[in-house]
């Protein structure tokens, strides 16, 4: 195990932590394991494996039964658990929101308990719920009358109105349909690239692990660390067979995802402004009046879907696959035409990317 | 108001305060038993079985048997008002502690992460959350409050129960019916109240989904 990071305020240090329930199960058996300042550490296993147990014993809610939490360097067990949790945003599944709290109130909970005057908690809160991009319009109502997503922007807003630099998240979006899933976690990472959080992530669900993970540990029943490792390092190298297992099928494919693309040519395709008139005689990229494509034109003049669109890089916005091999890979095989269309940030349209061209680049990639 | 030989409004205040006091102070004692029983399954075991049991006890016995054991006048309307105390604590233990569980585990789980301590907890979460199941058990605790304060009038306890008792013995039935109409409008009465005071309470409850 790496030992703690120098220098680094905001780590969180698991040291052989070990968790025996009263009844004699075992929750953890020795986990050690450091989480970096301002990184996303994902806590990724099968149910049972004490990654929600583990997650509470940094803010106290678990005592161990073995080893040591340390906080910033300092033993959890030191501090006043009620001051220590003031201290360290938590985001629970299904959101947890006080039913009987207007949304600003909910939020604006931490900063009462940290001693803020209502009013000062409440225009806090009212930035906070700006931050994670929910409408000030929202703020006057009850929880029950939210979107099941927009209930858990609630609760990140609520972990983040105490201005803790660290966050434990525990399986956060469980609850939500995948569309809206995917909505918050790239809304996290858009906020953790502004924030830059130290932040414990645990989840079920090995893809969101890797998709939001910095670093990714992988627990087994009992917790026992599998692997830790960054997420391209555990899709090229599973530690053993229950990481294999674990990561799943399309690993290579997934792994394309970490890839960047940077070197890759992109090809010149025939482009139009306008879609009448005659046919193209070749499939041909539509463009509207601010250069971004619109549809493919089949050499018969029929117009068919763009199929997934291949953005160079990633501009301000998080994007999934921009930039990397698996986005430009994606969307030659997704294009009617067989060769995908490429955008910058903007959308506007860049040229065409060959699928060889990806595996030629691949090819030339170091091997793992 | 004068009727039947009886001041009517002050029959009606006496069978309110001696209705609705208890209902008060027996809810604050359940209070904590309620939260006991809530937080600890032996304490719940003993508890819930015995709040159950109290309230088996015939009202008329208790109420005759308080001024031996407690050493109160006989005709005291404290007799009363402590009987039916008994009661409300005997149905209220049990719905302080179901209003309890009923909050949901992942609000107080999420009030323990974000900082709250037990007193805060119970005060600013718990409680408001328990208010709707909390309501119910009150109404059922008060309308039998508001009936049982009549059997006081057996003993010389004055209430609309006094009217029944009167006009039973003169064999005047429009007295005894006066009786018994004003003591369940009274009874429905507060127990608006209790319903319009828990729906103030829990404008969230009401929330369009």
């Amino acid at each position: 195990m790496p030992p703690a990071e120098p220098g680094g305020l905001h780590v969180i240090e698991f040291r052989d932590v070990g968790k025996r329930f009263a009844d004699g199960t075992v929750g953890l058996e020795s986990l050690s394991l450091t989480a970096r300042e301002g990184e996303i550490t994902a806590l990724v296993g099968p149910s049972g494996c004490g990654k929600t147990t583990s997650l509470r014993t940094v803010n106290r809610m678990v005592e161990p039964t073995s080893g040591s939490v340390h906080l910033d360097g300092r033993d959890v067990a030191d501090a006043d658990p009620a001051q220590l949790r003031l201290g360290i945003g938590y985001v629970i599944q299904q959101a947890g929101l006080f039913p009987h709290r207007r949304v600003i109130d909910n939020v604006a909970t931490v900063p009462v308990l940290q001693g803020l005057s209502r009013r000062e908690a409440r225009s806090r809160a009212a930035a906070v719920l700006e931050r994670v991009g929910l409408d000030g319009a929202l703020a006057q109502r009850w929880p029950a009358q939210l979107s099941g997503g927009q209930q858990q922007r609630v609760g990140v807003a609520r972990a983040l109105a105490g201005d803790a630099p660290v966050l434990l998240m525990d399986e956060p979006f469980s609850a939500v349909d995948p569309v809206v899933r995917v909505e918050l976690q790239d809304e996290l990472l858009r906020l953790q690239a502004e924030l830059g959080k130290t932040i414990l992530f645990v989840t079920h669900d090995i893809d969101e692990a890797i998709r939001l993970g910095d670093r990714v540990a992988v627990l087994r029943v009992g917790g026992r660390l599998a692997q830790f490792a960054p997420p391209a390092e555990l899709l090229a190298h599973p530690a053993d067979g229950f990481v294999t297992e674990f990561v799943g099928r399309d690993r290579g494919y997934r792994r394309l995802g970490f890839v960047e693309a940077g070197a890759l040519p992109l090809v010149d395709l025939p482009t139009r402004r306008d879609g009448g008139a005659d046919p193209p005689g070749e499939w041909t990229v539509l463009l509207d009046g601010a250069e971004r494509p619109v549809a493919w034109l089949a050499p018969d003049g029929g117009r068919h879907d763009l199929g997934s669109v291949y953005t160079t890089d990633a501009g301000d916005g998080v994007q999934e696959g921009a930039g990397t091999l698996r986005g430009a890979l994606d969307a030659a095989l997704s294009s009617p035409a067989r060769c995908g269309v490429a955008v910058d940030a903007e959308g506007r349209y860049r040229g065409g990317v060959a699928a060889d061209d990806v595996l030629a680049l691949l090819e030339r990639e170091p091997a793992r | 108001m004068r009727a039947f030989g009886y001041e009517i409004d002050e029959l009606v205040v006496a069978h309110v305060l001696l209705a609705v006091v208890p209902v008060l102070l027996g809810l604050v004692v359940a209070l904590p038993l309620g939260w006991w029983a809530h937080r600890s399954p032996v304490a719940r075991r003993v508890l819930v079985p015995l709040s159950g049991a109290l309230y088996t006890i015939p009202s008329l016995a208790l109420i005759v048997v308080i001024p031996v054991v407690l050493g109160t006048p006989i005709l005291s309307p404290l007799n009363v008002g402590l009987t039916l105390t008994i009661y409300t604590v005997a149905l209220l233990v049990r719905s302080v502690a179901e209003a309890l569980d009923a909050v949901p585990d992942t609000v107080t789980t999420a009030a323990v992460a974000v900082g709250y301590r037990p007193a805060g907890l119970l005060l600013g979460v718990q409680l408001p959350l328990a208010v709707p199941v909390l309501t119910a058990g009150v109404r059922v605790a008060s309308v039998s409050s508001f009936s049982l304060v009549t059997v006081g009038a057996l003993v010389g306890i004055d209430s609309l129960g006094t009217l029944m008792t009167s006009g039973f013995e003169q064999a005047y039935p429009l007295m005894v019916a006066a009786g018994v109409v004003g003591s369940v409008a009274l009874a429905f009465l507060f127990d608006a109240l209790w319903l319009g005071l828990g729906r103030g309470l829990t404008p969230w409850s009401r929330a369009g989904v």
